[in-house]
């Protein structure tokens, strides 16, 4: 049985765009607890998730030139490209929920599920029948909607088994795997993030190193704390939160010996979970807020798209742009729900009918 | 970068006072974490006295700054920092007009006058970096030499070409961003090949706008044609590293300082207030340079103020530093403790720096301690500019004019920089606080009417701050006096100070180049000096408002002889041979620069002679005499 797993160009592109997916999915649930934080309170956590935001939007530049290179072209404005929220990430054989909502110990639950290191036990269990066939499943096999994933983990080193296959038979029929535009790539000129560089994909090698980037920067490399450029993966990040306490260098697992940490679960805007336009009273300002930032945030990915097919410059200017979201996000947040005491509004993240035409 | 955790905790002042280090430092700023860094990784065991609290450097601490600023009513350089009596610092705030004869000892500074200065330096943990702007250029070749060829002021004993590799330690130290083509002028060079660590930051929005009337200008200047040109400044903050730097290796930003791993900072965001505080650790602050001193080993003992300097009456050598180590801000209560070591090096700024020797009696054989006391004249011009320009965008100054930064007219008058102004008239009138207040108060707006007025104010406003250059002049100076104490019981710096005629001159003359260059922008002048100003100068008829420019120099200056001077031109102390004075007060001339840089590479260049130092007096005979034991022997 292949036809789940990488064979043909078509389904590399067709994985590359599922991890352009994953890692942007990632993003309104962490982005969502970030601006939850009250002004000024829980720096700890506000770091933790800041940094965390950042480096997923480093994951889908990589993702995009890995995509790139491959001769395929990212489009984050495509219809299906945001999830619905709950959307489903795979646990093992099973899977759990995402969901968008304030920051919160089960937030930081679902956070370490996400970026928890996971390795399949055996060979044939690295992809197994999808455990439920409701919402929208990440990380699940994009050539076969019924097969997922044993962890993202293994999606990834599904998507490097593909490129090593796919380079060899290529190579064999005197043919090149990577003939994309090498200026549509995303170099550390037009990037930056404090925990990494984008990596310019030229070849089997780089789009290796890449791939193993993204899995190793959420949970670490060859079972330690760290990634491959000394940081701490976002899975012992998020633990921090949960246990009070930093890593410091030399520190094993579960067992973080830094400094004390303080987390303060109650500064904090009690947002809706998973919220819709629809939870918002018809003609109230706070459904138009959160309209408005719908049309951001479809405008943002449009702009992602841009710089991701042949204009990396644009990324210079996605700070102002950021700051823009974190504006409308918390203007939304800051907001109680009109006949909902001690719910506040939140951003709901739903694209249809600001891409792709009506809702 | 990552602050070694309990650094700050790693030593007591009884330990201190029971061991003999290799060098003592006295502050923890930008000089002395240059140096202990430099001298730690060349193995010698260094100690920092520090006067602020100088607790772990986190990200915590560090927010609290921030959080203590934005709560802040007034937004000045101190407004991040707690009031502490026992390591007092002057607050552009507490100036007060002098009545002549009448000394104002209302605040730490005592000031004679007659002019009353609202100049400012930081002693916490970092000092003055924690509140600087990092605009960092290096002074002109002719700064160097003002007396030889303008007859003005003193000249160097070391010239342009001999600092520049120095510069270039301290541009990777600081992490410049800069452009060498615009960095190119009045003579300053840069070796083949050379870059800066980060590519130049942009010009503003409203940078460009002034451009588009100044550039081109042609101005007369000592009879001399000059033609004038917006250009951007290089920068302390972090902008895209420049792969061409370090002959390809490139450069790697070094963002936020904590004790544990934070990923900030690592990229200018354009938040307006680099000053006091930048939001995220782009910009420069010397606790970058201190995380990696601690990380070599160099122990740090804070809230301890230096209260006396001991010297061997026979060979004139240092023999310990008395220090008074205090438990809370609030309380006088401390211990006395001793340091003692191989070398000392005194880094607590220009007027600290004077303050503890002539406290400890220690005047210097030239009688130049103290004296000389420089710091640029700053001269605001502002005006409405005709269309929405965008002000309160990016850092503070990103651009201005330095074409009269230098030239023949220096023979007659200062020479000056313009720094263009992206955050509005806040220094010369409280903007944008005071424009809420004038628009809710005197024009009854409110709602959106109160916003759109709000915005139609602010974002037009525009202010050229002069900074015009203060030749070193002895009857400046700082002195102390035993009636006026701090809390610790430490002389407070009493401070005589006027601004020089030819200062003045080129204050004038830059008046009227605002005017005129306003006059091209069809910008209407807003400027007014008041009589009233404690900063108040009058010169051929007219008044101008002076402001501090907290760039202070001049103190200990740097010298050819110990008759003219006292320090040599690696700031070592000609009368105390293991005694180095460091930081502006060495320099003999302030140009028109301002001063961080030009303080980062003469240390570079002094740590190499400490080095130099340390290892020829290896004479166990010495150590041992230094080590006997007279830790006693000071007051308590």
């Amino acid at each position: 049985m292949t036809e789940s797993k990488i064979t043909t160009i078509e389904d590399l592109h067709t994985y590359l765009y599922a991890a352009l997916q994953l890692e942007h999915a990632t993003i309104p649930p962490y982005m969502t607890a970030l601006y939850s934080l009250h002004n000024g309170s829980n720096s700890p956590a506000w770091h933790t998730l800041r940094v965390v935001v950042v480096e997923e939007m480093l994951h889908l530049a990589l993702a995009a030139n890995v995509l790139n290179a491959v001769g395929g072209s990212p489009d984050l404005t495509a219809r299906d490209f945001v999830p619905a929220y709950p959307a489903c990430l795979p646990n093992g054989e099973k899977d759990f929920e995402v969901d968008i909502q304030s920051f919160s110990a089960a937030a930081v639950e679902t956070f370490l599920n996400i970026e928890r290191p996971a390795k399949a036990p055996t060979q044939e269990r690295r992809l197994v029948p999808r455990s439920r066939r409701a919402g929208q499943l990440l990380a699940a096999s994009p050539t076969d909607p019924g097969m997922q994933y044993y962890s993202i983990g293994e999606f990834y080193a599904e998507i490097a088994r593909g490129l090593k296959h796919l380079d060899e038979e290529y190579a064999r029929h005197n043919r090149r795997l990577f003939t994309g535009d090498r200026r549509r790539q995303v170099t550390p000129e037009f990037f930056y993030s404090g925990g990494g560089e984008p990596i310019v994909v030229t070849g089997l090698e780089s789009a290796l190193r890449a791939v193993d980037f993204i899995a190793g920067q959420g949970e670490g490399l060859g079972g330690g704390i760290y990634d491959s450029k000394d940081e701490l993966a976002h899975y012992y990040r998020f633990q921090q939160l949960k246990l009070g306490r930093y890593y410091q260098k030399g520190d094993q697992p579960d067992q973080p010996t830094g400094p004390p940490l303080w987390v303060d679960w109650s500064t904090v805007y009690p947002v809706l979970k998973n919220a819709h336009l629809d939870n918002y009273p018809a003609g109230s300002e706070l459904r138009k807020a959160a309209r408005e930032f719908n049309e951001t945030y479809a405008g943002f990915l449009s702009f992602l798209t841009k710089a991701f097919t042949g204009q990396p410059e644009l990324l210079l200017e996605a700070v102002p742009e950021m700051f823009r979201l974190r504006d409308e996000m918390s203007r939304l947040m800051r907001n109680p729900i009109p006949g909902r005491p001690g719910v506040h509004a939140a951003p709901t993240f739903e694209m249809a009918g600001v891409v792709g035409g009506e809702a | 970068m990552l602050y070694p955790q309990n650094a700050a905790a790693r030593t007591d002042p009884e330990a201190v006072s029971e061991t003999s280090y290799d060098a003592v430092i006295v502050g923890g700023g930008i000089s002395g974490a240059i140096i202990a860094d430099q001298l730690s990784r060349a193995g010698q065991r260094v100690l920092i006295l520090e006067a602020g609290p100088g607790d772990d450097m986190t990200i915590e601490g560090y927010e609290e700054y921030l959080t203590r600023f934005y709560s802040a009513v007034t937004k000045d350089n101190q407004s991040p920092y707690a009031v502490n009596p026992n390591a007092p610092m002057p607050r552009s705030t507490d100036v007060r007009n002098i009545v002549p004869g009448q000394p104002d000892s209302s605040s730490y500074l005592v000031q004679n006058g007659p002019y009353a200065t609202d100049t400012v330096y930081t002693r916490v943990l970092g000092g003055t970096t924690m509140h600087w702007e990092a605009k960092v250029m290096r002074m002109l070749p002719e700064d160097f030499e003002m007396a030889s060829r303008y007859g003005q002021g003193l000249d160097w004993p070391i010239g342009y070409d001999d600092l520049e590799p120095h510069y270039q330690a301290a541009e990777r130290e600081i992490g410049v961003s800069a452009d060498v083509e615009d960095q190119t002028f009045l003579g300053v060079t840069y070796p083949p090949g050379y870059v800066f660590p980060m590519r130049g930051l942009p010009l503003s929005y409203l940078d460009k706008m002034v451009a588009r009337g100044v550039d081109g200008t042609e101005v007369e200047a000592g009879g001399e044609r000059v033609t004038l040109k917006v250009r951007p400044f290089p920068q302390g903050r972090n902008g895209i590293p420049n792969p061409a730097y370090d002959g390809g290796k490139g450069y790697t930003p070094v963002g936020a300082v904590s004790t544990h791993q934070v990923e900030t900072g690592g990229r200018c965001q354009g938040n307006n207030n680099c000053v006091p505080l930048c939001p995220v650790q782009a910009r420069y602050h010397a606790g970058k340079t201190l995380a990696k001193a601690l990380g070599n080993g160099v122990e740090l003992l804070a809230k301890s103020v230096a209260y006396k300097v001991h010297t061997d009456p026979v060979n004139g050598r240092v023999t310990q530093i008395e220090f008074r180590t205090y438990r809370d801000p609030s309380s006088p209560e401390h211990v006395t403790g001793t340091a003692r070591g191989r070398i000392f090096v005194i880094g607590a700024g220009a007027i600290e720096n004077a303050r503890l020797m002539l406290a400890s009696g220690l005047n210097s054989s030239s009688g130049l301690m103290g004296r000389n006391l420089m710091d640029h004249a700053y001269l605001l011009n502002w005006a409405l500019l005709p269309e929405i320009a965008g002000t309160g965008r990016g850092t503070n100054s990103t651009g201005g004019i330095v074409d009269l930064r230098g030239g023949s007219f220096r023979g007659k008058h200062a020479g000056f920089g313009i720094d263009i102004h992206n955050d509005g008239w806040g220094w010369a009138t409280g903007a944008p606080f005071t424009d809420l207040q004038h628009i809710v108060d005197a024009k009854h707006k409110f709602g959106p009417d109160l916003r759109r007025a709000l915005v139609d104010q602010v974002s037009r406003q525009l202010l050229f701050a002069f900074m015009v250059e203060v030749p070193p002049n002895p009857s400046n100076r700082v002195t102390v006096d035993p009636a006026y104490r701090d809390q610790l019981g430490n002389m407070r710096p009493v401070l005589s100070y006027s601004i020089p005629d030819y200062t003045m001159r080129g204050a004038a003359y830059g008046r009227r180049l605002a005017q005129r260059i306003f006059e091209r922008l069809g910008a209407e002048d807003c400027t007014a000096y008041s009589p009233t100003d404690y900063g108040y100068v009058s010169y051929e008829g007219q008044g101008y408002a002076i402001r501090g420019g907290n760039h202070l120099g001049g103190t200990h200056v740097m010298g050819t002889s110990p008759a003219n001077s006292v320090v040599d031109a690696t700031q070592r102390s000609w009368d105390h041979q293991n005694l180095y004075l460091v930081g502006g007060g060495s320099m003999p001339t302030i140009g028109t620069a301002n001063v961080t840089l030009t303080i980062a590479a003469l240390c570079f260049k002094s740590a190499e002679r400490m080095i130099e130092q340390l290892r020829a007096e290896r004479a166990p005979v010495a150590l041992l005499a230094g080590t006997s034991g007279s830790a006693q022997g000071s007051g308590q």
